[in-house]
Formats: structure tokens, C-alpha cells, sequence
């Protein structure tokens, strides 16, 4: 072989593990899981492969309004990350000094407890009677004498609190990156720390926002433990739907169509949300 | 006092025998399985596997019937072996005391949350005829009956079980194993009215009370459609035993018309926990088991039996198929029915204990267990109690699905 075609090959030797990975991990799960939304039967006689794509069409016509409420779920948290983390990480990257280390170890220190205990104790702490409730009564968020949990709201805040470290690190390792001689040049062409603050660092941390949506909206849309434990029947999300088709009611293609139809959701949303804020128009937006 | 003890528990036993074995071939099930014979003349038998597919229930539990006549797990010496059961469903000190004695260390793991998501995680394995790593595993009545249905478990061997002799005599035979050769009993519970007193003011004895509107958005409903379903039923003076997938479907029915009208606030599993402890509902359909361990905290929440009736069920060791360690499993199933281990467990667990002359036991070393009726019920309870109905695989996937529907997934 001459060297430059073993030049050439090298970069796929490179890749390989990675490949293989992808490959057993994801492309035959996948793959499988396609055959599988395609059959029909039950779980008695079995399930063949009789290419039924109608449980797509009855999959959208029965579970359209989880999916709109899970879509809404996770944007509404996701937007709710985005003005906590932003804030929290740019008070990181430029005002923590030394105790940096300190604050992303607080960050990602929930992350030690798994999710369910951590969600299970919200609901502790947000019982009706609970001091918390009271205050979201004073300030209006919850009616005088309504309740927090079983509704809406709780799950939105689940995922919210959930999600948020997912915010904040992109976030935080964007701005972090930024190189502060160019807010110095801004401020020296007579811009005040606002109009520098908008122009510069806002866009240059675009790459985080993004990054930082991404992995707060995704995992969100199929979440389903805030929902089955902060939540009740008017808020089951589609991870739900596909948890009790696949768990509860053995309905395999339903269950694997529902999750090709999110994953598709999901992936034109974020072609839509890449062509608006995705890095190729970094500087665009940064002009 | 162990005589009245064994009779009164013999007398439930024999309840739960009748409905359970009172030989109900429906016609839905008649027609099932003149539908598989007709499969099998025609030759799809052998597509069926091809496909992954292992036959009829009747073949497989003809096939289980000849492996267990023959049964024979000699004696080795016990190593690593394990145990999956369900959260806070043992004493540890229970297992200590097995390792101690028989050698070995059994990984005792708690693995299982819900019937149908450890069946979910196990599935694969399972029709794939692999070990699943586990060498005991604790299930619930249907799905117990499922795994035997489909040739999921492995028989034990008799002679490795002496003390099984101390099972309660009703619990002796089931339908879905009228011999016990795949199944032995690991504790029973009933499910009953759960509330607190002091919010509700007065004593609850109906089942109807969770269809009240005076507890609109205050109560919780089990999202198990055997458990809430047959509730329903009790209620509505149907035997749930002897119901149909129809009644059943009738029973979750009115349950999704009281769900639309926000009567209850959720359907839970066990977490109805919080909700009742934190005030936040008054009112929830509870295992009897939780609500004696709540009570320790709280003195104010109570347990009823319906006066309609309650579901009961029960919990089951079994050894799943490709089972690594019979011996071991066997030697614990024998351990947990030595009368002072099972007192132990009762005394820890407070379920309802299979286990014949605990009481006695209990009477000496804690008094308050044993004269607790929701572990051990009067005799005027035992006739009040019903078992679930034996569905179909399909029929129960018919119900799951209604149910799904009610619970919003």
C-alpha cells in the first residue's frame, strides 16, 4: 500500500471505535426499532413485520396532544434555563475569580443525586399546605387556594430544575472562552458596558446558547419522570405515552413509532432552530 | 390460639381457592384455544418459532408440567448467587442470617419497581430463552401467571423445600399452578381505603367514597387497572374473580367518567405515600402493607377494608428459565418458610405472611404485630376478600391500553 493511500485510510482507522460504537449502539437499535413500529399483532401470538405504516397516522391522530404539551413543556423550560443560566454563567466566568471551581462543582453537584430522588423530593417540598406554595400564592403564580402540584406548572419547573446544569456549563465554557480584550476594544470605542454586553458578548456566546438549548429541549421533549412524578393525567407527556405502551400495554410498534415520530419533531425542529442561530450565521449576527 | 390462628387462616385460603379455582372456561377462552390447535394443524407452529415465537401457553405449561416431574437440583455448595425483589419488601438482617448459615453471599437486589417495567426489562432475555442473572425472582399473582403461561420459569425441586409443608392451605394451590411447582407465596396484601382522619372527620368505609364529590380532587386512584378496576367492581357488587375483560373494561369506564370530572387528583403507584402524608389529598386506594409502615409516623392515617369487599393478592418466588443457582434459590425459599424467620419478616415487612404459626411467634415478640388486622385479618375480613380475575395476555393488553387512556398516557 502506498503510504499516501495509508495517509488516506489513516483518519478512518481513527474513526472506527467510534463507528462500531455507533453502529452496535445506535444504528441496530434503530434499525430494529424501525422493523418494529412497522409490524403489527399482539403480544400473545407475537408481532410480525407487515410493513403497517397506519400506526403512524393513528399514533398522531391519538397522542397529538402530548405531543404539542411536551413540545411546549420543554420550550417553556427551556427558555426559563436560559434566563437563570445566562446570568448565572457569566457571574461565573467573569466574577467568580478564584472560587470558579467552587461554583461549577455547585452546578453540577445535584447530578450526584439521582434524578428521581432529587424530582421526589420537590414533591416534599411543594406539598399544598407547604411553605413555598404559600408564597407562589402571595406573589400569584398559584391561585389563592390552588395547588402547585398535579399541574402544568410543577412539571414545567421540574424540567427546569432538572435540565438547568445542562444550561449553564455549555454557557458558561463559551463565555468563558471569550477573549476579553475585545469587550476592552469595545468600551475604548466610547460603547457602554450595555450596548458592549449586547454586541459583543450576547453574540459571541451564541454558540453556547445553542449548544445549551439543545441539551435542555431534547432530553426535556421525552422526558417523562417529572411529569409521572410532579404531575397528573392532564399532563402526561409523550415519554409517558411511549413508557405505558412499551411497559404497560405491550404495544411495541405504537411505542416505536411514537419515538421516530419525537425524534423527527426534534430533528426539524432543531434544522429550523440551527438555521436561525446556528454558528455558520455566527457572524452574521455578530456584525 | 394456633389452632384458631390456622383456622381462621385456612379459611381465607379457602376463599381465595374457590374464586380462584372455580374452573372458569369461558368461552372467550375456548375459543382461544381451539384457535391455537387450529394454528398448530396447520403447520404455522413451526413459523411461530421461527419467529421467535414459543407456541401456545398450554404447550409451554405442558412442557414446565414434564420438567417439573422431573425436577432435581442436587445440592452444591452455595455461592454468588442473586435475589431480585421489590423495594423495602425484606429484612436485611434476614439475609445476613442466611449467608451465615448456608454459606455463600446472596446479592440481594431491589429491582423491582412494577410488574410490567421489570417484565419490560427482562423481556428480551426471556423469549430469547437467555438467563436473565437473576435466581429469584418476587411477582405479583398475573404476572406470576404470565411467566408460567409462557414457559418464563424453571420448577423447583420439593425435596429442596421441605418447610413449604408451613404454607397456609389456601394459598396451597392456585390456578395458573394448581401444584406449586412453580410458585410459592412470599407475602399477600390487600388493597383497601387509605386515609387521614383528622382531614376527613369521620370514619371511610366505602369504596363509593372515592367517587364522592365531597373528595373531588382529594383522592388518588391506583393506575393499575387490577387493583382500581377490580376495586370498582367490588363496589359495584360484581366478584372480580369471576369478571370478564368486558367488566373490567366497564370498571375502568366509570373510572375515566369520575377522572373527567377531576375527581382524582392523580393516579399513582405506591407514591400515594407522599400525597397522604403531606396532606395533599385526604383520601387514596392504598396497599395495606404501606399503610401499616405510614402509621408508624402517623397515627392519624387509617386503613379500611371496604365493606364491600377487598382485592387481595400475592407476591411470588419463583425461579426464572435458565435459572444459574436453583440450589441456592431453593434453600432460601425453604429459609423464608421456617416459622421464626418468616415472624421476622412479617414483623419487618407487615404484609400479610403465607407462612402457617407466626402468630404464636409474634404474640411473644411483638404483641402489637400480631393483633394488627391488616397483617393479620378476623376472620370476618377473610371472607370479605377477592382475587384478581385471570385475564389473557390479550385481554390484559386490552385493558392496559383503557387504562392508559384514563391515566392520560
Amino acid at each position: 500500500m502506498s503510504l499516501s493511500r495509508r495517509r488516506k485510510l489513516l483518519p478512518w482507522w481513527f474513526a472506527l471505535p467510534g463507528l462500531l460504537w455507533l453502529a452496535v449502539f445506535f444504528a441496530i437499535p434503530i434499525l430494529n426499532q424501525v422493523s418494529v413500529s412497522l409490524m403489527s399483532g399482539d403480544p400473545e401470538v407475537g408481532f410480525k413485520l407487515t410493513w403497517s405504516f397506519s400506526t403512524y397516522w393513528d399514533a398522531i391522530r391519538d397522542y397529538h396532544a402530548q405531543f404539542t404539551r411536551s413540545i411546549g413543556y420543554a420550550g417553556a423550560a427551556t427558555i426559563i434555563d436560559l434566563i437563570i443560566a445566562f446570568p448565572l454563567a457569566y457571574f461565573i466566568a467573569y466574577k467568580a475569580g478564584r472560587f470558579k471551581g467552587l461554583w461549577l462543582l455547585l452546578v453540577i453537584l445535584p447530578f450526584f443525586v439521582s434524578q428521581v430522588m432529587r424530582t421526589a423530593s420537590w414533591q416534599l417540598i411543594l406539598n399544598d399546605d407547604g411553605w413555598l406554595v404559600a408564597r407562589m400564592q402571595d406573589v400569584g403564580i398559584v391561585s389563592g387556594d390552588g395547588r402547585f402540584l398535579a399541574t402544568g406548572k410543577a412539571v414545567i419547573f421540574g424540567i427546569s430544575y432538572n435540565f438547568l446544569p445542562f444550561m449553564v456549563l455549555p454557557l458558561y465554557a463559551t463565555l468563558d472562552r471569550i477573549d476579553r480584550r475585545l469587550i476592552e476594544a469595545a468600551s475604548d470605542l466610547y460603547c457602554s458596558r450595555w450596548v458592549a454586553f449586547r454586541k459583543v458578548t450576547v453574540p459571541l456566546a451564541v454558540p453556547g446558547i445553542f449548544a445549551g438549548s439543545l441539551l435542555v429541549f431534547i432530553p426535556a421533549c421525552g422526558d417523562y419522570i417529572n411529569s409521572s412524578i410532579l404531575g397528573s393525567s392532564n399532563t402526561t407527556m409523550i415519554g409517558n405515552v411511549i413508557q405505558s405502551k412499551f411497559l404497560n400495554v405491550l404495544d411495541y410498534p405504537t411505542a416505536a413509532a411514537l419515538s421516530f415520530l419525537l425524534m423527527g419533531v426534534i430533528l426539524i425542529g432543531i434544522a429550523i432552530y440551527g438555521r436561525v442561530l446556528g454558528t455558520k450565521n455566527l457572524t452574521e449576527l455578530a456584525g | 390460639m394456633r389452632e384458631d390462628d390456622a383456622r381462621a387462616q385456612s379459611a381465607l385460603e379457602r376463599a381465595l381457592d374457590e374464586q380462584v379455582l372455580s374452573g372458569r372456561s369461558s368461552r372467550r377462552r375456548f375459543v382461544g384455544r381451539t384457535a391455537g390447535a387450529a394454528l398448530m394443524a396447520g403447520g404455522l407452529a413451526s413459523v411461530l418459532s421461527a419467529c421467535g415465537i414459543s407456541g401456545t401457553a398450554q404447550e409451554n405449561v405442558a412442557e414446565l408440567e414434564k420438567a417439573a416431574a422431573t425436577v432435581r437440583h442436587p445440592k452444591v455448595p452455595i455461592g454468588d448467587w442473586t435475589f431480585s425483589n421489590w423495594p423495602l419488601y425484606m429484612d436485611k438482617s434476614v439475609l445476613k442470617t442466611f449467608d451465615k448459615r448456608y454459606g455463600g453471599k446472596v446479592k440481594y437486589v431491589e429491582d423491582i419497581n412494577d410488574n410490567n417495567d421489570f417484565f419490560g426489562k427482562v423481556r428480551q432475555q426471556l423469549t430469547q430463552d437467555q438467563p436473565i442473572g437473576r435466581d429469584i425472582v418476587v411477582l405479583t399473582d398475573p404476572m406470576a401467571a404470565r411467566w408460567v403461561r409462557s414457559g418464563f420459569v424453571t420448577p423447583f425441586d420439593p425435596r429442596n423445600v421441605p418447610n413449604r409443608k408451613n404454607l397456609v392451605e389456601n394459598l396451597r394451590t392456585i390456578k395458573y399452578d394448581p401444584k406449586r411447582q412453580f410458585t410459592l407465596p412470599f407475602q399477600s396484601g390487600a388493597i383497601g381505603i387509605g386515609y387521614d382522619i383528622k382531614a376527613t372527620g369521620r370514619e371511610l368505609k366505602s369504596i363509593k367514597e372515592f367517587f364522592n364529590p365531597e373528595f373531588k380532587g382529594k383522592c388518588t386512584m391506583l393506575s393499575e387497572p387490577y387493583d382500581s378496576a377490580s376495586s370498582v367492581l367490588i363496589m359495584q357488587g360484581k366478584d372480580p374473580a369471576t369478571a370478564s375483560i368486558d367488566d373490567m373494561l366497564g370498571a375502568i369506564d366509570f373510572i375515566e367518567k369520575a377522572a373527567g370530572k377531576g375527581q382524582f387528583r392523580r393516579f399513582t403507584g405506591n407514591d400515594y405515600t407522599t400525597d397522604l402524608t403531606k396532606g395533599n389529598v385526604e383520601l387514596v386506594l392504598a396497599y395495606s402493607g404501606d399503610m401499616v409502615q405510614l402509621q408508624a409516623d402517623n397515627p392519624n392515617l387509617r386503613f379500611a377494608y371496604p365493606e364491600e369487599g377487598a382485592v387481595t393478592f400475592t407476591d411470588n418466588l419463583m425461579l426464572p428459565a435458565n435459572v444459574a443457582h436453583p440450589y441456592a434459590a431453593e434453600t432460601m425459599f425453604n429459609f423464608l418458610y421456617e416459622p421464626d424467620i418468616a415472624a421476622k419478616l412479617c414483623a419487618y415487612i407487615n404484609y400479610i405472611s403465607p407462612v402457617e404459626g407466626i402468630r404464636p411467634i409474634l404474640e411473644k415478640s411483638d404483641p402489637d404485630i400480631a393483633s394488627n388486622e391488616l397483617i393479620f385479618p378476623t376472620d370476618e375480613i377473610r371472607g370479605r376478600l377477592k382475587v384478581y380475575p385471570s385475564l389473557s395476555t390479550r385481554e390484559e393488553q386490552q385493558m392496559y391500553e383503557a387504562m392508559s387512556k384514563v391515566t392520560g398516557a
